[in-house]
């Protein structure tokens, strides 16, 4: 399967080896069921949610 | 597909026009792929309705010997949907990009690779150059994390009953 002759012979756009993200290792940490998660981060991103922030 | 440089270029849109462009690398463990054409279907829904034009699109197989395979879309004969968004692909990902990318997968593992420009941030990036702001940092916040901050909050409430 060769790749397009456009991408052989240019300089990359990546840069460096793409490690696994991090959210999928935290993805599968036991937890909260995925819907009751959800409903805990429509909270917190619903418009007018004020009083937990902490700076 | 086409030139790169005539791909981001031309179509009377200059450098300063573009949107921030992502890319994303979605990996399918072997024997847990269930491809049916949803997301296809969706990211056809997004282009056609403005919010992103796909730039590339590369099929990357890890070999269990841990050597890679990269496949054009193009190469694909049942494309269903895809088949308008290939004929508008350019290769921007480079042959070394290809190590890159498959780094993080698992031998046996097929992953999707997508590249996009948000075409909706585009006008929003263009007006904040035009006032002489600068991008001083960009990033995405993953739900989970956000799940750990509100998890970790309520755990400092509880904490001060």
């Amino acid at each position: 399967m060769p790749l397009g002759p456009g991408r052989v012979g240019r300089v990359g756009v990546i840069g460096h080896p793409v490690a696994k993200t991090a959210v999928v290792a935290k993805a599968v940490t036991p937890g909260p069921a995925p819907v009751a998660k959800t409903a805990v981060v429509a909270a917190a991103v619903t418009p007018g949610r004020a009083g937990r922030r902490r700076i | 597909m086409t030139d790169i440089t005539t791909e981001l270029l031309n179509q009377d849109r200059d450098l300063d026009s573009l949107g921030p462009v992502d890319y994303i690398v979605v990996e399918f463990p072997a024997g847990a792929s269930n491809f049916t054409g949803e997301m296809a279907e969706e990211l056809v829904a997004l282009v056609d309705a403005g919010t992103i034009r796909v730039i590339d699109i590369l099929i990357l197989t890890k070999n269990e010997d841990g050597t890679v395979e990269a496949m054009e879309l193009s190469e694909i004969e049942e494309l269903g949907p895809l088949r308008a968004i290939e004929a508008q692909l350019a290769e921007l990902l480079a042959e070394e990009d290809v190590a890159n990318l498959a780094a993080a997968m698992d031998p046996g593992s097929t992953a999707g690779v997508v590249i996009w420009e948000n075409l909706w941030a585009a006008p929003f990036g263009s007006a904040a150059r035009r006032s002489g702001g600068q991008l001083l940092a960009t990033g995405r916040i993953p739900i989970q994390a956000i799940i750990a901050s509100i998890e970790a909050d309520e755990a400092h409430s509880t904490e001060g009953d």
